[in-house]
């Protein structure tokens, strides 16, 4: 295509800190076509984010674009002068950002931002506009992006919304003056599943109904197949292969893309894992669990009247979205927090003088103290299970042999480790005191998926090897399909279906639970087929709604 | 769902009142267990033990600390504080005609502290690492390490040395015949009976006291401000608006400072009591006629009456101080509202 929207060519970028020099990008070259989609799909480092910076021209003061050119319309945006390249935002091209909540000031109003927003871009193409009438075009975008009540929004401060409603308003954002070219970079990633599914469907719609081209930024496969016509895949800086969504998909060429394709749990089809229902005793038992937080007249409840038993052995899911009560549920089970009303009953034998349970949270780089070496972050619990000197050092060592590090990885700090590697210390740490039971909260979330493919391999390893009994918390049901025995599904602090995992995804009983899977992207046809389907008015009754 | 923010204030109220009475309390009890009788100190060497104790029962010395308390505190919500031994006049007069100076000075003390602090901080943080920065954060770290007292001293040896005229101690020149007026607060009294020349003359003895005062607050809010500005450069909002093309000078100015001063102003806050400390110290400095020195001469002599009231009326600047500091953070902060409602 010569007449490509956007053209990029042999884009080199360097970053320097501290007088050391990193090439980011290496001879990146791809193509937007008018109207066309386009991903940009690619894990942690991978440079998509700086591509996508590059072009708009908001790289940090530290980056320097050393060769390449960036065409839009024809010319090349890299010899414009600064002014030149401002008129571009907003006009030309226009950015969805990742994080909802972050990508507004908290203190200034929503309408504030947009007002703002559309005052310069309208002064830079020199026409007068009142408030009244800025306020009256910005409405109009707001009902574009199906948020039903524009004044509300745009009288509210960022907090005050919810998080579907703030991307609502973020697209609203880059729709305010019909840009030629979307570059959306991840979004939804911070939302729950069913609200992402809608955040994808409306820019499917939006960019259809405008015609414009979309640049899609994501490490998710399953949203590349909902979104893009083409996929451009990319890995530390360098393009390793390019084509057409199903070709990509279905028949990749390149080793990395095949081992990314790889590593996406799936839905439903011969790759699906199955794990084996337990049939031994349970080890903790719940029973008509409720939690309530808050005081006085203003009480909150999160979790009311959950009932589980946890059978030796056994990896028992508990899914559900943000604000379900899930973690709640954990915490209570692991005695961390106190039942405002039900019991639970530990029914196993913890090993002699150790806890029963321990937890591995979800975000290893925030879990383990940055100041402390592998080895003190470790020695802590060695040293509560009473254990020094020669016998704390082997148990160490048997320790980092488990999770697959080796030995001298003890004296790393954790800046020093990957985020899997990171991820394997807290599973080490957790193991230190021989607990029987695992709690995972969300143990792979903030990890890549070909590195969250290795860390739930290890974790299935431990359990064979050490005789584990897993209790995980997920919204992540494509990864909880293949590593649950059990599974339930919360919903607004209660358990809404319950039952051995095979069985609910191929007869799931209630309908939030089929509006869940229905949400979940999906890199094939097939497992799209094998969805269940949902009714718009199950859907209106069980999802929160984003629209207003 | 918006809330009731007088909800949010009176609670406020109520603790601070609470504040004000443990306050009261200790200084009360302090008061009266240091050593040395206030009677006997007040009649002088010359009194006889007869008339020692008759003062003692009149100024109700003999009677259980509670009772003293309760009858303090009665006669003091009605403006009674009691008599003064040093000046033998009502502590209230006495504080009638000294607080008004202090507050003026601490005052435009503040004034000066935000005229200079939120700038530079702005300045530096935008020329980071530049020759702006490491001035003003040079600067800054002058203001902060240097005791107040050698600043008042050392502008009152260049002020004499440069400019030989400049007044260096007092509130204003006595030659031009103002007798002062309602508030007590020599710029706005001159004002209001409409003397410019007085005017200028308070406020010419006033900046070198107020910019002493001001320099440690100058130094801590100039850091303070630099730090939030740089960490919130860094959010994705600026990111975002940077994107669509929303200028420099606005996002800097309009959405990053106003994000960016609540971090100062919670320092404010905390600086007062500092600001109210030197205050003591600058006041000496530059005989100016301040509650603070009233209070340094009533802790040197033992006047009880005058020691308690001068305790309270600085935790009272303090507390105010600290809800006004709170009521403009929930006036910038809609999560601090939303917070406080709940």
């Amino acid at each position: 295509m010569s007449d490509a929207l956007l053209k990029v060519e042999g884009l080199d970028v360097l970053f320097t800190s501290y007088g050391q020099t990193r090439q980011v990008l290496r001879d990146i070259s791809f193509t937007v076509g008018a109207g066309e989609r386009v991903a940009l799909i690619g894990e942690t480092g991978s440079g998509k984010s700086v591509t996508a910076k590059a072009i708009l021209g908001t790289l940090p003061r530290n980056a320097t674009v050393s060769a390449g050119r960036i065409e839009v319309e024809g010319r090349n945006v890299l010899e414009l002068p600064r002014g030149a390249r401002d008129a571009l935002k907003g006009s030309a091209f226009s950015l969805i950002m990742q994080d909802p909540l972050s990508s507004f000031n908290p203190v200034f109003k929503i309408g504030t931002h947009l007002d703002d927003v559309l005052r310069f871009a309208d002064s830079r193409e020199g026409v007068k506009s009142s408030r009244a009438q800025r306020r009256a075009r910005i409405a109009a975008v707001l009902r574009r992006v199906q948020l039903a009540d524009p004044d509300r929004v745009m009288n509210a401060y960022p907090s005050e919304l919810s998080g579907g409603m703030r991307q609502r308003v973020l697209i609203g954002l880059a729709l305010l003056h019909q840009p030629k070219l979307l570059i959306a970079d991840e979004p939804g990633t911070a939302l729950d599943v069913t609200t992402q599914d809608e955040i994808l469907n409306l820019i499917n719609t939006l960019v259809a109904e405008e015609g414009m081209a979309l640049l899609m930024i994501t490490h998710n496969l399953g949203v590349v197949r909902k979104v893009a016509d083409r996929v451009v895949v990319m890995r530390h800086g360098d393009i390793v292969e390019a084509g057409p969504c199903e070709k990509i998909l279905a028949a990749p060429e390149h080793d990395y893309t095949i081992g990314l394709l790889d590593a996406v749990p799936p839905l439903y089809g011969p790759r699906v894992q199955t794990q084996k229902i337990s049939a031994q005793a349970p080890i903790v038992r719940a029973t008509g669990l409720g939690k309530q937080f808050g005081r006085h007249g203003k009480r909150f409840t999160a979790v009311k009247d959950v009932s589980i038993a946890l059978r030796e052995g056994e990896i028992f899911g508990l899914a559900g979205e943000s604000g379900s009560g899930k973690t709640t549920v954990a915490r209570m089970m692991m005695g961390l927090s106190r039942p405002t009303s039900g019991t639970v009953t530990v029914e196993g034998t913890p090993n002699p003088g150790r806890p029963l349970a321990q937890i591995v949270y979800q975000n290893p780089g925030t879990s383990l103290n940055p100041k402390r070496t592998v080895k003190q972050s470790l020695g802590l619990p060695l040293k509560y299970a009473g254990l020094t000197g020669a016998a704390r050092d082997a148990r160490m060592a048997e320790l980092m042999a488990l999770v697959r590090l080796p030995v001298s990885y003890l004296a790393k700090y954790p800046h020093e480790l990957s985020g899997g590697q990171k991820q394997r210390v807290a599973i080490a740490r957790a193991l230190a005191a021989d607990p029987k039971v695992l709690i995972l909260d969300e143990p792979t979330a903030a990890l890549d998926v070909s590195v969250q493919k290795t860390v739930i391999e290890l974790l299935l390893h431990l359990r064979e090897e050490l005789g584990l009994t897993y209790f995980m918390i997920s919204h992540d049901l494509s990864l909880m399909r293949n590593f649950c025995s059990r599974l339930a599904i919360m919903l607004r602090g209660e358990i809404v279906e319950e039952g051995a995992t095979p069985e609910i995804f191929a007869d799931p009983k209630h309908p939030y639970t089929r509006a869940l899977i229905a949400a979940i992207p999906v890199v094939t046809d097939d497992e799209e087929r094998y969805k269940p389907a949902v009714s718009p008015e199950e859907r209106a009754a069980f999802l929160v709604k984003t629209t207003d | 769902m918006q809330q009731n923010p007088f909800t949010a204030i009176l609670t406020r109220l109520g603790t601070f009142v609470l504040v004000m009475v443990v306050l009261s309390i200790m200084i009360f009890v302090l008061a009266r267990v240091v050593p040395g009788d206030p009677a006997r100190m007040a009649l002088g060497p010359t009194a006889t033990p007869e008339q020692v104790s008759a003062l003692r029962s009149e100024m109700g010395l003999d009677d259980s600390l509670p009772v003293q308390y309760v009858s303090y505190m009665g006669r003091a919500l009605q403006g009674d504080l009691g008599m003064s031994l040093l000046s033998q006049r009502p502590v209230a007069t006495d504080l009638a005609q000294t607080v008004p100076a202090t507050v003026e000075l601490v005052l435009v003390a503040v004034v000066i502290m935000f005229a200079v602090a939120i700038p530079l901080g702005v300045m530096t943080a935008h020329f980071r690492d530049l020759w702006v920065d490491h001035v003003g954060r040079l600067l800054s770290l002058v203001g902060v390490t240097i005791p107040s007292f050698l600043f008042a001293i050392s502008l009152q040896l260049l002020a004499a040395r440069y400019f030989g005229d400049w007044p260096i101690i007092g509130r204003m020149d006595h030659g031009l015949g103002f007798a002062g007026g309602p508030t007590g607060l020599m710029l706005v009294d001159s004002l209001l009976a409409g003397r410019i020349d007085v005017f200028l003359s308070a406020l010419q003895h006033l900046a070198l006291p107020a910019v002493a005062l001001s320099m440690a607050g100058i130094g801590q809010i100039t850091r303070i401000t630099r730090s939030a500005m740089l960490e919130n450069r860094r959010k994705d909002h600026v990111l975002t608006l940077q994107s669509f093309g929303v200028p420099e000078r606005v996002i800097i100015f309009r959405y990053l400072l106003k994000l960016s001063s609540i971090a100062p102003l919670t320092i404010m806050g905390l600086e007062f009591a500092s600001l109210i400390g030197n205050a003591f110290v600058i006041e000496m400095v530059f005989s100016w006629g301040g509650f603070a020195s009233y209070g340094l001469n009533a802790i040197l002599q033992k006047d009880l009456n005058a020691v308690t009231a001068v305790v309270l009326v600085s935790g009272l600047f303090f507390i105010v101080a600290n809800l006004i500091v709170d009521v403009l953070i929930s006036i910038i902060d809609p999560r601090m509202r939303r917070k406080e409602a709940r």
